[in-house]
């Protein structure tokens, strides 16, 4: 074999691999980081997604919203057919209200509570985030065009 | 009024059109076409456009609502400045921002010297023909200066977050930086029609890619530094799918741009060379108009109709066929063999170009996954920022490694054991800084550490090479603007890592009078007050920094309610230190008496902007050395 022949052989067997080391690395850890968004009536359909992290949106109910402490709250999330109840420890979005969409992140347990750790914050109050849009849209209770 | 400047601009763009359809036209190589030479022509393109996009401007500083992008997007009590970007706040604008430079681009290169002129005939064309399709779609698909009926008082004003003055240069550097690439897609396109992608392709290619890639990370930085500091989420980059859109194109421009350099070099690898500049562009293409089209949903979404997506989409594919069309027919006449050592430079430039595709491929799959999903099986879903993280990290070990060795080894076979050697004290020195450094903050993750490693002896070597004296000790010339940006990307690396693990954040829930804790810093809240700007009105507090008892600074963290569009935003209230930047930010929360309030330290954080700096000044420095040495050795 000439060295340029050679070269090339080690070249093409090498970059071989590590593609291959590489895909495989990408996609593990791909389905390792993935967070699904569910409406509470889709949740409470799937109950065995109990004890994983997701993210679950709607509206927040009307007189669902307390706070036991200046940083835990205790408000229900909606889509005008089932209810789920979040709790949530931490620092609440300026546009936070009821009968706003929400959208928060946290497990699922399985007395069918959610726990929240994270509020996504938008800046527009009448930004309907699209997956609460969708929710709506599932359950008929969407009114805007 | 109206209705005149309506027809005159409408006829500037018209006038664009037909100039860059002759333009087109001189490939044909008809005598038609010949007699207005390019230069002429790319006069009138770039006249035509400069004017319409003033008259645009007029416009908005007049607030004439009988233009619906003025009314849609304008409010007659915006301060003047806002005014003025709010030209580029949204769809239609910022599509005439980008033909702008577009035009601009194609004049500049027919006014560059000393290039054959069928070549520059050819590339032009490449370019009119783009400019053609976009204006074409600017003048039917979305036109700027559309007519209302209605007689409206007063517009509906620019998003609040968007009133921002970095925001109102961030889109047209970032712009710069795209549209850069596409002059470097038609000089590709060009170089392949003439089978002449050599040396000299390289040479007049190097300060329009350089340059492009320089104005790019400019754009990505600004864009970061703004969402540091006015989303009030304590981060810089938060892998949302329309950073990592800006992100693809700096990833490939980066292989490209070392690729350019080995040709220029060695005259090797110019299919690659080729392939990476239509990728490049193809990207950029991807990063302005997925981002606009409203399927990615953010603040940069202009709301827009699919009639708009599907013909980008359509543009994308075009360019994607007939340039790998081209390619697939003219490959081999544009390859020439010839060898490399297996142990020198440009397998090292060659292996970190597969890194450097590897993470692409990582970011366009995070990216593009929730979509595929959303669109086919119609299920949402996120993919967290930690996948970003966990699978990159590694990689960047391996890039750091071969970032540091390549400029060591020669062109040809080198002995790898010499190199090393030779660099025994610099490796020593980083072992040693690194051991320090992990003790004493007790950081013992391999991956951080190999990092920090790694970037360590990447900035020391990238120094001490840019110092370099002879034998008779006067200072030789040197590659400045690489070793600037290869000592800025450790520095960066340094930072981002660093950053990432000393981070600290606390909460409270405070009244005024209440004394907070973070470190060793007291924070005294005095007094809340509300203020009235004339677009805003706005709720600050104030918050006095104490240590050990004696006053350092004052933190006013601010929330703003905007009227014109109804908004609320946080303003964080940020002290710069060399080693680390406090961030205050506050939330009032409906139905609640305290305010909250989030505390960071942010270490490292001017140091990241440091090193983002020195990759810029970098690339500036390489794009204006204009002929690089041929054949080194």
């Amino acid at each position: 074999m000439t060295s340029l022949v050679k070269s090339r052989l080690i070249k093409f067997f090498l970059s071989l691999i590590i593609v291959l080391i590489a895909v495989l690395i990408i996609i593990f850890n791909l389905r390792e980081n993935i967070i699904y968004f569910y409406g509470p009536t889709e949740l409470i359909k799937n109950s065995d997604k109990q004890g994983q992290i997701m993210r679950l949106g709607g509206l927040v109910s009307v007189d669902s919203f307390q706070n036991e402490t200046d940083s835990i709250f205790y408000f229900s999330i909606t889509d005008g057919e089932n209810e789920i109840d979040v709790k949530y420890e931490g620092i609440l979005p300026n546009l936070f209200a009821e009968d706003k969409g929400v959208v928060v992140e946290g497990v699922y347990m399985n007395d069918g509570r959610f726990i929240a750790n994270k509020v996504l914050a938008k800046h527009d109050e009448n930004y309907m985030p699209p997956e609460v849009i969708e929710t709506l849209k599932k359950s008929g209770k969407w009114q805007g065009e | 009024m109206s209705l005149y400047i309506f027809y005159i601009s409408n006829f500037l763009l018209l006038l664009c059109l037909t100039a860059s359809l002759i333009q087109f036209g001189k490939i044909l190589n008809n005598k038609i076409f010949t007699r207005p030479g390019i230069i002429v022509l790319a006069y009138v393109q770039l006249i035509s456009i400069l004017l319409s996009f003033l008259i645009l401007i007029y416009l908005f500083l007049i607030s004439d609502f009988n233009f619906d992008l003025v009314y849609f997007n304008s409010h007659s009590e915006k301060p003047l400045i806002y005014k003025f970007s709010g030209v580029w706040g949204n769809h239609e604008g910022s599509m005439l921002l980008w033909i702008l430079i577009l035009v601009l681009f194609n004049f500049l290169f027919a006014l560059s010297r000393r290039i054959s002129e069928r070549f520059k005939e050819i590339t032009v064309a490449v370019q009119s023909i783009m400019i053609f399709g976009f204006v074409a779609f600017l003048v039917f698909l979305s036109n700027p200066f559309a007519l209302n009926q209605n007689n409206f008082f007063d517009g509906i004003g620019l998003n609040p977050i968007l009133q921002d003055p970095l925001l109102a240069i961030h889109p047209p550097v970032l712009y710069i930086g795209y549209v850069g690439f596409s002059l470097v897609f038609s000089l590709a396109i060009a170089g392949l029609i003439t089978k002449e992608v050599d040396q000299q392709w390289a040479s007049i290619v190097k300060p329009w890619v350089f340059s492009a890639w320089a104005f790019l990370t400019a754009g990505i930085a600004l864009g970061s530094f703004w969402a540091y500091y006015e989303l009030g989420w304590g981060g810089y980059w938060f892998w949302d799918p329309v950073e990592n859109a800006s992100l693809m194109p700096w990833i490939a421009a980066t292989a490209l741009i070392h690729c350019v350099l080995i040709l220029q070099k060695r005259n090797v690898m110019q299919s690659w060379t080729i392939i990476l500049a239509i990728l490049t562009f193809s990207l950029s293409l991807v990063g302005t108009f997925l981002v606009r089209s409203g399927i990615l949903n953010s603040v940069h979404t202009f709301a827009s109709d699919p009639g708009r997506g599907l013909f980008i989409l359509l543009f994308i594919f075009l360019i994607l066929v007939f340039s790998f069309s081209l390619f697939a027919y003219n490959f081999e006449k544009i390859n020439k063999t010839s060898s490399m050592g297996l142990i020198s430079r440009g397998t090292g430039i060659q292996v970190n170009n597969w890194l450097l595709i590897t993470i692409l491929t990582i970011v366009f799959l995070g990216t593009m996954y929730p979509l595929a999903t959303d669109l086919l099986l119609n299920k949402s879903l996120t993919v967290g920022p930690k996948y970003y993280s966990t699978t990159i990290a590694p990689i960047i070990i391996l890039f750091l490694f071969f970032m540091f060795i390549s400029p060591r080894l020669g062109w040809t076979d080198t002995k790898l054991y010499k190199i090393i050697i030779q660099m025994r004290y610099l490796i020593i020195t980083s072992l040693t800084i690194t051991l320090i450094i992990s003790l004493y903050f007790e950081l013992f993750n391999l991956t951080e550490t190999l990092i920090i490693f790694f970037s360590l002896l990447l900035i020391i070597s990238s120094m001490t090479a840019s110092i370099n004296f002879n034998k008779q000790n006067i200072l030789v010339k040197t590659n400045l603007g690489q070793n600037l940006a290869h000592a800025g990307f450790g520095i960066l690396m340094m930072a981002v890592v660093s950053n990432a693990v000393y981070s600290e954040e606390r909460i409270y829930n405070a009244k005024v009078g209440d004394n907070l804790q973070l470190q060793k810093y007291i924070f005294s809240f005095d007094k809340i007050e509300q203020v009235e700007e004339s677009n805003y009105n706005s709720l600050k507090a104030y918050f006095l920094m104490k240590k050990d008892g004696k006053l350092i600074d004052t933190f006013t963290p601010e929330i703003r309610f905007y009227s014109n569009p109804p908004t609320i935003t946080s303003e964080a209230s940020i002290l710069h230190k060399f080693f680390s930047d406090i961030y205050l930010v506050m939330n009032v929360p409906q139905d609640q008496q305290s305010i909250s309030v989030r505390m960071h330290i942010k270490p490292f954080m001017t140091i990241l902007w440091l090193g983002t700096l020195m990759i810029i000044i970098g690339g500036i420095i390489s794009a204006s050395i204009r002929i690089g040495r041929l054949n080194e050795k």
